[in-house]
């Protein structure tokens, strides 16, 4: 791995982990979906100061390179996240369903009398 | 016997042009014939004169506090059905396309006992309706059917048929559970698979008089392919 790549990730994961606190700090997100961007964080932070263990998992997932292989992390990262925020949003759609329904038949009930 | 309770629900989402001329054809159906056909129309969220008409004619409606698509609608329906006791709720639709002449074919085999769901079919003796929808659709449809048969071995010809009566089991399936999108075919296959009995009747419809298809997409596979998977699902989806 490169030197210029280890600083690149360094710096990316230290913006990352800023970004997070703020939005944290001005309430955006709760802690626990805060926990996961940190975490993120730590493990780049991992990734570029101990790159052999990247050789070792380049070489064992036949990447062909390095920073193919981050690629591929965060693609597949950002692949899971997406499953667990449409998961979420149709959690969401479904109440949100049904409280369209019953707060219309209610105010329909209280509008009757 | 006691006489049953009907309610006809109608999704209604700006159909200002045809949602009285259906009302009173139902009412002044219940006067020559005797019946006691309830009405309740389920305003999904209109943008037009819906709700003001609905208001001036002193008819029973829901007017849903934000759109919700015809499945959410119809749910409405089942529910004020449910918590209302009825014993037979009938979907029919807004925009004249339905007959209230053949409801009572709806209601007689749920009445007998012979059904739980009935659906109101153009296909069955297809002399009865010279609507018949256009080939792209008959073609979507029988796909459908096909893929409803795969699954449940049994024949639906009408799968998309908005005109679908109900007994009190099945309001009380739909009132806790009923899909948002592509729900006709989909609730059929559902209730076919809890093992309730359907039946389809022949009945005649009409061209729209006015406003638009909730399925707009029917030329789009889009909607060929999300309805056939989600036939499936239900397919695969273990019911007890």
């Amino acid at each position: 791995m490169t030197w210029t790549l280890r600083i690149s990730l360094l710096l990316f994961a230290i913006v990352l982990g800023v970004v997070t606190t703020i939005v944290l700090r001005k309430g955006r997100i709760p802690i626990k979906y805060s926990l996961l961007w940190y975490f993120c964080s730590v493990i780049i932070v991992l990734v570029a100061i101990i790159p052999f263990a990247m050789d070792f998992f380049a070489d064992l997932l036949g990447f062909a390179t390095i920073s193919n292989l981050i690629i591929g992390i965060l693609i597949t990262l950002l692949l899971f996240l997406t499953m667990a925020l449409t998961i979420i949003t149709s959690g969401q759609k479904k109440k949100i369903t049904l409280l369209i329904q019953e707060v219309s038949m209610l105010k329909n009930e209280v509008h009757k009398k | 016997m006691k006489k049953k309770k009907i309610l006809i629900v109608i999704p209604a989402y700006n159909e200002e042009e045809s949602i009285l001329k259906v009302y009173q054809s139902i009412v002044s159906y219940n006067e020559k014939n005797k019946t006691n056909y309830d009405v309740l129309v389920i305003n999904d969220g209109s943008t037009d004169q819906t709700e003001q008409i609905l208001l001036d004619h002193h008819i029973t409606y829901v007017t849903l506090v934000h759109n919700l698509g015809i499945g959410g609608a119809v749910q409405t329906g089942y529910k004020y059905a449910y918590e209302h006791g009825y014993d037979i709720a009938i979907q029919f639709d807004g925009d004249g396309q339905h007959n209230i002449e053949f409801v009572s074919a709806l209601v007689e085999p749920i009445v007998s006992g012979k059904a739980n769901f009935v659906i109101g079919s153009r296909f069955i003796d297809k002399s009865m309706s010279k609507f018949q929808s256009t080939k792209a659709r008959q073609i979507g449809i029988r796909l459908i059917s096909l893929m409803m048969k795969l699954v449940t071995h049994k024949r639906i010809y009408d799968t998309t048929s908005g005109m679908r009566a109900s007994d009190t089991q099945i309001i009380k399936e739909f009132a806790h559970n009923y899909p948002l999108e592509y729900p006709e075919p989909i609730t059929t296959t559902e209730i076919l698979k809890k093992g309730y009995q359907v039946m389809e009747v022949p009945v005649a419809m009409n061209e729209r008089k006015g406003g638009i298809s909730s399925i707009r997409s029917w030329k789009n596979a889009y909607y060929m392919i999300n309805v056939l998977l989600s036939i499936l699902m239900v397919g695969v989806r273990r019911y007890k």
